[in-house]
């Protein structure tokens, strides 16, 4: 049982505090709060090793284990995620206990000094404790933010280089067929599977090369688009796409693309451009809503749009997209409030990144 | 999956799953694995990854020969015409079932004939004609699920038509292990990429994590043991067209400090092909140059031996030097290096004094001393079918994609992988080995930073769930997909003797007992953090 904590102990300090007849030490707030003196912590401590650590513990397991009367799962909760915080200085967060700790400090901030002062005059573990726990988690989000910003350029900066080397490459490859000569005996080089990257672009393309099956018959077709090999590679129709075409090197689009507030958006390749414009499916749905979410919210007009998606010229585009997003957008939902508009400007607006097929959120605590 | 351990199903169970045929073949093979629970199995393909785990499963695989199919295999090869017999009953079977075939079974029907390919291939019981029969009866069922161009079918099957070919090249006696219906886009070293392979890698990279992991990861090391140095030298085993190194440009401009950023060389090893080598230089030259960094690109050739020769690395005065390892193959290579080619490479670092060796190579599941090939073949295809489900549980819809690649990257690597795992001789490369060749060479492990291993975290977390990243040890972060590691990215500094003249290879490290491998450690003076 809980061995009772004397209020005498604590009397000359404040008698703000009384011992419940369940053994627990509550304040007199108006609203009373669960003091976690150090025998209950102990205790909570015990409980927690017993279950394996404070990873492994959960609130649940740990009142079962506890046996305490009148400690509810919300006090187990806090002090947990607050244990976990302040017992792995070093380790990385999961999304989640970062998440909930940033939440907690939002939430508690006032009432934390409260807490601290009141824990003022307790042993010195709790004050150094709560401090310690918000100084880590602010220092792990500024780190995080850090690392976040950092990737962004970095992943910005691997798919300029890798447009440039499907640029150069079609180049080449254009120059090559056109010495050669003959269509046919390109069988196997060259012509890239159309079928394939279609798929991953809008619905709508070049009537003849609707079905292609290997590289034969489409030779012409390839041929023809030479000049702009990437749109022979990704066929687009949109006359706004044809002609906002940047320098692969000095990739500056026409007018600096707004990061919005979602890291994906940068991200966005071909791949996730088609998941955007594919008809219904599910597991990219959140993530197109909160592209298209993202795009709308901040004013972006439809050519600002086709600037974002030029960021790729692989990308493509037809006005069914901007159909979907007119038709999307009594349904969406701002994402989530907490994140903030990383508002970068990129001056390279060709763009591949990591496909995101399921929405995360990256703004805030991560690892 | 210890569920479907447990419940194991009697020759009754069969009935449940298979009520649509009343086939003497299939209840047959539900004999012979009683510890597979047939009834048990979701129509989910996308878990295909999951059958693979439960075969893999070590209370299964304990038989003799390790494999839950050696039941059946007696069956083939001590009755030549039950074989003949039980080759004809699956015609008739399909004929009778046509399409009424639960998705699982049938995925499991074809990984259960690959491993008994296999079997027949290198087993104890060695047979080509049967291994040549159970090829072609893969091949007629691959190509009814219309998977045969490697495109079409369920991801099981077309996992299973690359396989096939992998192990009929085997068959066919090419080393390469290429299938010659296919479009050979493996020509080596070609000038320019096919825009096929090219736009296959844009895809992989976009629809998952593996190349960019680790590309980033080596990069920010190299970043942060070089910070303060005024010129910095890379030497780079493969450096396939340098896209790893347009991050690390734009990262050491834009690193925070204020001053001018160090003088970028890079050294891109060859094995000949000196022209593709040069486009990739003026491609990083150009791109350098548009982020404002100090660049300069050199070659350097492999010699008739695909050995590196540290002397034929110019190197300056007052830089650091970096050699970089990515045994992970990206484009173009099916191969990447021999294993001797490797090591020569690695004790090249010793030799020149670098600072750090970055490496990048795939993992193994499990390390098991038990090297056979039909072991391997099934790890291979355990990590296929974890790399085909991790692209397709992110991008269900875009099944062309993902078969061009499958077909264009993948194939040929599963091709590589088999021919490797057949060939099994000391030369060859293994997975996730040099590690610990560094190891026991007295490579000192350097730390994988927080930020570092954040950076990996974010990374993943743009991609569909499921990935993870974990350290191992102090030096390695290693992704995976679920519960199967499938690459690594680990940072070693290079020990400052030169390790002894006759390195143990890889596999006599392997094949060292766990004892051995302790005494050999504690040799070593590397620094673990």
């Amino acid at each position: 049982m809980f061995p009772s904590k004397k209020p005498t102990m604590n009397s000359h300090e404040r008698p703000m505090c009384v011992q419940g007849d369940s053994g627990l030490v509550l304040t007199t707030d108006p609203k009373p709060r669960l003091r976690w003196t150090v025998e209950l912590h102990d205790r909570f401590v015990d409980a927690v090793t017993q279950l394996g650590g404070p990873d492994k513990a959960t609130p649940k397991t740990i009142m079962r284990v506890m046996g305490v009367k009148g400690l509810t799962l919300y006090h187990l909760k806090s002090h947990l995620q607050k244990f976990r915080l302040g017992k792995q200085p070093h380790k990385e967060f999961n999304d989640q206990s970062a998440k909930n700790a940033a939440l907690e400090l939002q939430r508690n901030s006032a009432s934390s000094s409260a807490i601290m002062g009141r824990n003022m005059n307790d042993r010195n573990m709790h004050m150094n404790d709560a401090f310690r726990m918000q100084m880590e988690v602010h220092r792990r989000l500024h780190e995080q933010l850090e690392v976040q910003k950092h990737l962004q350029m970095r992943i910005e900066a691997h798919g300029k280089y890798m447009q440039n080397i499907l640029e150069r490459a079609y180049q080449t490859l254009a120059a090559e067929s056109m010495v050669s000569g003959g269509y046919k005996g390109q069988a196997s080089r060259g012509v890239p599977d159309m079928g394939a990257v279609k798929e991953m672009g809008s619905p709508v393309s070049y009537p003849s090369l609707q079905d292609l099956h290997i590289y034969g018959g489409d030779q012409l077709e390839m041929q023809h688009q030479m000049e702009r090999p990437l749109d022979g590679l990704f066929p687009t129709d949109d006359s706004i796409m044809s002609k906002k075409r940047s320098n692969p090197y000095h990739s500056n689009g026409k007018g600096p693309l707004i990061w919005a507030d979602d890291l994906r958006l940068q991200e966005l390749g071909s791949t996730a451009a088609c998941i955007v414009s594919q008809e219904e499916p599910p597991p990219s749905k959140s993530e197109q809503l909160q592209i298209a979410s993202s795009v709308i919210d901040t004013g972006i007009d439809a050519d600002s749009i086709a600037n974002v998606y030029e960021a790729k010229p692989i990308l493509s585009m037809d006005s069914s997209r901007e159909k979907k997003y007119d038709g999307r957008t009594s349904k969406l939902d701002r994402p989530s409030p907490r994140r903030d508009p990383l508002p970068m400007e990129m001056m390279n607006p060709m763009i591949t990144g990591g496909a995101m097929p399921q929405a995360r959120n990256l703004s805030y605590g991560f690892c | 999956m210890e569920v479907a351990m447990e419940e194991a199903v009697a020759p009754s169970g069969c009935s449940s799953t298979t009520t649509t045929m009343d086939d003497d073949f299939i209840c047959a093979w539900n004999d012979w694995n009683p510890a597979v629970d047939w009834g048990s199995f979701s129509s989910v393909a996308d878990d295909f990854h999951e059958l693979i785990e439960s075969m893999m499963c070590p209370d299964v695989v304990d038989s003799p020969d390790g494999l839950m199919s050696v039941s059946q295999t007696p069956s083939y090869n001590s009755s030549p015409s039950s074989m003949a017999t039980s080759a004809d009953t699956p015609a008739e079977e399909d004929v009778g079932a046509g399409g009424s075939h639960d998705g699982d079974e049938k995925g499991l029907r074809l990984v259960h004939l690959l491993v008994a390919a296999a079997e027949a291939l290198a087993g104890p019981h060695k047979s080509p004609e049967l291994a040549r029969v159970i090829l072609v009866r893969l091949k007629e069922l691959v190509l009814q699920a219309g998977a045969g161009a490697g495109v079409g079918g369920t991801s099981i099957e077309r996992l299973t038509a690359h396989f096939t070919d992998a192990l009929q090249g085997l068959l066919d006696g090419s080393t390469s292990a290429h299938c010659g219906g296919r479009n050979s886009f493996r020509d080596g070293h070609l000038l320019h990429h096919t825009s096929d392979v090219l736009t296959a890698f844009q895809l992989l990279q976009d629809m998952s994590p593996y190349i960019k992991f680790g590309h980033f990861t080596a990069n920010q090391a190299i970043l942060e043991e070089t910070l303060g140095e005024r010129r910095i030298h890379i030497i780079d085993y493969d450096i396939a067209e340098g896209v790893q190194w347009a991050s690390l440009l734009q990262a050491l401009v834009s690193r925070p400090g204020g001053s001018p950023p160090p003088h970028l060389r890079i050294t891109a090893v060859t094995r000949g092909g000196s022209r593709a080598m040069r486009e990739t230089g003026r491609l990083l030259a150009a791109f350098a140059a548009s982020v404002g960094q100090p660049f300069s690109f050199s070659q350097c050739r492999l010699d008739a031996d695909e050995q590196f020769r540290p002397a034929g690395v110019k190197v300056v005065k007052g830089e650091t030097l970096v050699m970089n390892c990515v045994l992970h193959p990206t484009m173009n290579n099916t191969r990447s290096g021999s294993a001797s080619s490797v090591a020569s490479f690695l004790r090249g670092a010793v030799e020149l004094g670098a600072k750090v060796v970055t490496l990048v190579e795939e993992e193994e599941q499990e390390q098991s001393e038990e090297r056979s090939f039909v072991r391997r073949f099934m790890g291979e295809l355990h990590r296929y079918s974890a790399v085909w489900d991790s692209l397709e549980a992110g991008f269900p819809m875009q099944g062309k994609a993902r078969g061009m690649v499958e077909r264009v990257i993948l194939a040929p690597r599963i091709a590589g992988a088999v021919g490797r795992a057949y060939r099994d001789s000391k030369e060859e490369e293994t997975d996730g080995r040099w590690g610990k060749w560094m190891a026991v060479m007295g490579f000192g492990r350097v730390r994988i930073s927080c930020f570092n291993h954040c950076q990996a975290k974010l990374l993943l977390g743009l991609f569909n769930d499921g990935y993870s990243v974990e350290e191992d040890g102090s030096n390695k972060l290693a992704l995976g997909w679920k519960s199967r590691r499938l690459l690594s990215a680990s940072v070693w500094k290079p020990p400052l003797s030169p390790p002894p003249p006759c390195p143990p290879s890889p596999i006599r490290v392997g094949i060292v007992t766990p004892d051995g491998l302790t005494a050999s450690f504690e040799d070593s003076d590397f620094v673990s953090d």
